[in-house]
């Protein structure tokens, strides 16, 4: 337990150096979640199955270590979602653009969310995924279905993606960085 | 590229609301303070930034678990460290879960992704880790996530993982056993027992007796051994841990081998090496398994050889310098000396008693002492029996002198002659009411072994004459009145003893004053001469009007009437002078079919009581709540136990005890009538003590259990029905 306190550990504190940015990845079941989160870290499309539970995975971007949180998106672990909340830098919202019949669950689902007062402070970056596939719904399309005007005091962007191609990611990724590193200031 | 972008004056806008909305809540925060305590700081730790305080936190919540605090609030944040790629971590999360897993039944769920996942981790460890976690995480819902991580590692290519998750399909089958079935678990199971790795075939094994314990279909059959598994097992049995070795030897009893003699032979061959083990239970395991398959054998020469081997294991189980291991030791070696009781004739002086025996030890090694006595022995162990009988602590003095009398029971000519003579030193030597006592119901049971030899009888009545005003306990003081009126002839002044004896009458108990009773009525059957007729003309005046207990008036008036009947003094005669058959052991004999369940269940808890295991031990759950339906049906279960407890009191009795323990044990009785009266108020019964000799009775027959289970329910409501009758 000693090491906990040791000379590296406190100045690491005192410059923020080794501090971890929280990310959380939310969204409905089978969006692309999981596939997004090893794509960024591993670069490379796995495959996955229905997370029941949570993946975390740290990563270095742009020199900010990164700790992404990827929960679940089936009805059954929603619930659970507000368990990771606290100290949440960022959201980042996927969806599945061709899931037009779940859209609106989507919006619902998000606007909860976004409620709770632990996430107040969080940016909110949504992809509109899987634009790869034939039919996707555009990201203005989705944004406009998840009413994501409405969203006040909070700095927000939504970016067209595919997991699978590897297109968007970054994209995001740096808007996102770019609102953190204002904040965290 | 399709981001939505406020214009950049609207944005700027918006930044500068948001900051100042941010200040103020940061403020706000600030004002209020942080919380305090212990748990605050435990869970700001747990979901910290800083990867090392992290796992600090970690560590605190775990060392609070170790000493007892709840810390089972900090679960969801605890829960979030499961995923870590360091291993120190996520053995102590892991921990965490175990403990805390039925506090959060519904957040384990959130685990599971991590166990699937670390169930195909590289290291075996970890994969070993995860399902053993998930194993014990006994929640119902995490059943459902099971089948695709236990079918993986019940495959796995670690036998370290293997033997992790066979004792996993153990717990599943405890929380969902159709689910167990279905998916193949417990077949996958039985496969492991032909499993190549010493470890994974012990874990199977064990885990299925544990499955077997909780099934509850009796068309499931759990444990299926071939000789193909026998192979198996003993490939295994030499590269096992211990515990191992105990395990496959205690199944190697489950595998019958009659009729193949060839088959028996190679298993017994296969374990006498284990016979040196160090550790006992596996000595007393092998001992086990050998014995058993020995049954297959048919040569006699061949089972001689054998059992000869087993001496030197034996004796080595009470060479251990812990007293308690060596007490189990001798249990087990007097379950084993019923059935062979030549095994140990040469190693008598191994169990002779050490001064810093604790008392218990020493008792237990008289037993086994007398069981090993011959002609040949017999000098050397009477001289050590003598010395024990000069011992001080009153247990040890009255067991040895016990002993010496099993002893001239057991054996005969020179050994009888010289334990009376060794009795009645000790008598002169020693004196005192215990041993005096004790001296002289051991000389009346010898005489009792040799109703007819006039030398003995010689040898033994002038001793016990010399005597008669120490006896003083029941036991002692009733034996000589039945000597007196055996042999009247041999007792100088009989007029004096006997009127002495009816002087006192009325201040006797009444087991002695019913045995003067007899013995009177014997002698004036023997002496037709009216000599004492007067005699006896007072005794049963005595008994039948002042005395108060039933029994002895009862008796009295048979006497009365049968002698002033007109039968001719040849038929009284007949009646009333029988010989009691003689006695041919004072050494207790398990019964035989007990003896063949305990030989099979040696080095277990039953070869300590002396008692088959299904009487202590309840067979699968007790299906009380089937039997609830009626009000009848829970009276019924009630009193049925309590039958049946007090019949494991009755059964835990030596036949050789002394009188103490008989006398708990109709206390034992007594009690179970006042609370079955109590339980069922019924009027109490009006002769208790008859009525207790009967329950005694009952259960004296009774209790010789018989291996069938279905027959001794019979046998038990047969005595709750008598029981029942005697209300
Ligand atoms: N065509 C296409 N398929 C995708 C894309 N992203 C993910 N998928 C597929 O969508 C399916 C679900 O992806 P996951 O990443 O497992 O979804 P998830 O959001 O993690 O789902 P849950 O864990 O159940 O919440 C997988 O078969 C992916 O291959 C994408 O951009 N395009
Ligand atoms: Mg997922």
């Amino acid at each position: 337990m000693g090491q906990a306190f040791s000379f590296t550990n406190i100045f690491g504190k005192l410059w923020g150096v080794n501090k971890e940015i929280r990310i959380l990845i939310l969204g409905l079941d089978g969006a692309g979640k999981t596939t997004i989160l090893y794509r960024l870290q591993m670069g490379e499309v796995v495959t996955t199955k229905p997370t029941i539970g949570f993946n975390v995975e740290t990563l270095k971007y742009k020199n900010i270590t990164l700790n992404i949180w990827d929960l679940g998106g089936q009805t059954s672990i929603r619930p659970y979602w507000r368990c990771y909340y606290n100290n949440t830098s960022a959201v980042i919202f996927v969806v599945d653009s061709t899931d037009k019949d779940r859209i609106d669950v989507a919006c619902k689902e998000l606007h909860t969310m976004l409620k709770e007062e632990e996430l107040q402070d969080s940016a909110l970056l949504v992809f509109a995924n899987k634009q790869d596939q034939p039919g996707a719904m555009t990201a203005a399309k989705v944004s406009q279905a998840l009413s994501l005007t409405d969203l006040k005091d909070r700095s927000w962007s939504i970016v067209a993606s595919s997991a699978i191609k590897g297109e968007g990611l970054t994209e995001g990724l740096d808007w996102l960085m770019d609102v953190i590193k204002d904040e965290q200031l | 590229m399709n981001s939505s972008k406020p214009t950049t004056a609207s944005k700027f806008n918006k930044n500068f609301n948001k900051v100042n909305s941010i200040l103020e809540r940061k403020l706000r925060k600030f004002l209020t303070g942080p919380k305090k305590g212990e748990t605050f700081e435990l869970r700001n730790g747990l979901v910290s930034q800083y990867k090392h305080e992290r796992k600090d936190a970690i560590q605190r919540v775990i060392q609070a678990m170790t000493v007892g605090k709840d810390v089972s609030s900090l679960f969801p944040d605890v829960l979030k460290n499961i995923a870590t790629y360091d291993i120190e971590q996520k053995k102590l999360v892991y921990l965490y879960l175990m403990n805390y897993a039925k506090t959060h039944p519904e957040l384990c769920i959130l685990a599971v992704n991590t166990f699937v996942q670390d169930t195909e981790d590289p290291n075996p460890l970890i994969r070993a880790l995860a399902i053993r976690t998930m194993g014990c995480i006994r929640v119902d819902k995490m059943v459902d996530y099971m089948e695709v991580p236990l079918t993986r590692t019940l495959k796995d290519e670690s036998p370290y993982v293997r033997k992790t998750a066979a004792i996993c399909v153990a717990k599943l089958f405890d929380l969902n056993s159709e689910m167990c079935i279905e998916f193949g678990f417990l077949k996958s199971l039985k496969d492991l027992l032909n499993d190549s790795n010493p470890m994974v075939v012990a874990n199977s094994i064990n885990s299925l007796y544990e499955i077997r314990d909780i099934n509850q279909n009796p068309d499931l059959e759990i444990i299926e051994i071939n000789s193909e598994s026998v192979k198996n097992f003993l490939l295994c049995l030499n590269e096992c841990t211990e515990w191992g070795r105990i395990t496959i030897l205690t199944t190697l009893t489950e595998y019958n081998s009659k009729g193949r003699v060839e088959e028996a032979n190679h298993i017994i061959e296969r374990i006498i090496p284990q016979l040196q083990h160090v550790n006992p239970s596996v000595v007393l395991s092998s001992i086990k398994a050998i014995l058993f398959h020995l049954e297959s054998l048919t040569n006699k020469a061949q089972k001689d050889q054998i059992l000869k081997k087993l001496s030197a294991p034996l004796v080595s189980l009470v060479s251990s310098s812990i007293p308690e291991a060596q007490y189990v030791g001798l249990k087990n070696i007097r379950i084993i000396l019923e059935k062979y009781p030549n095994v140990l004739t040469k190693e008598l002086r191994v169990f002779f008693l050490k001064y810093s025996d604790p008392l218990y030890l020493k008792l237990e090694k008289l037993e086994v002492m007398i069981r090993l006595a011959n002609e040949t022995n017999a000098p050397l162990l009477l001289s050590e029996l003598k010395e024990y009988s000069m011992e001080f602590e009153p247990a040890l003095i009255i067991k040895a002198i016990k002993s010496i009398g099993s002893v001239a029971i057991k054996l005969s000519g020179q050994v009888v002659i010289k334990s009376v003579t060794l009795l009645n030193d000790i008598i002169e030597q020693r004196g005192g009411e215990l041993v005096i006592n004790q001296s002289v119901i051991e000389l009346i049971n010898i005489l009792r072994r040799y109703p007819d030899k006039n030398d003995i009888a010689s040898l033994i009545i002038p001793i016990i004459s010399n005597h008669i005003q120490e006896l003083d306990k029941n036991e002692s003081l009733s034996g000589y009145i039945f000597i007196l009126g055996e042999y009247p002839k041999f007792f100088s002044n009989l007029n004096e003893k006997l009127s002495a004896l009816i002087e006192e009458f009325l201040e006797y108990d009444s087991i002695i004053q019913l045995n003067i009773l007899t013995t009177i009525v014997k002698i004036n059957l023997e002496y037709s001469n009216q000599s004492y007729s007067a005699l006896l003309q007072k005794v049963l005046e005595l008994a039948t009007k002042e005395c108060e207990n039933a029994d002895v008036r009862d008796k009295a008036y048979i006497y009365w009437r049968l002698l002033s009947s007109n039968s001719t003094p040849e038929q009284q005669k007949k009646i009333l002078l029988t010989k009691l058959p003689p006695i041919d052991s004072t050494i207790s004999e398990f019964n035989p079919q007990i003896l063949e369940i305990l030989l099979k269940e040696l080095s277990t808890l039953s070869s300590v009581y002396h008692q088959p295991s299904d009487t202590f031990i309840e067979k699968g759950y007790t299906k009380i709540t089937t039997k609830t339906d009626k009000i009848e049906d829970i009276k019924d279960f009630a009193k049925s136990e309590i039958i049946n407890n007090s019949a494991r009191d009755e059964n835990l009795l030596d036949f050789d005890d002394d009188e103490i323990e008989n006398e708990e044990s109709s206390g034992n009785v007594n009690n179970l009538l006042d609370e079955l009266n109590d339980l069922f108020s019924t009027p109490p019964p009006q002769k208790q003590t008859t009525t207790n000799n009967d329950i005694i009775s009952l259960f004296n027959t009774t209790t010789p259990a018989t291996n069938n289970t279905q027959q001794q329910e019979n046998q038990r409501k047969d005595i709750n029905n008598d029981l029942l009758d005697l209300f």
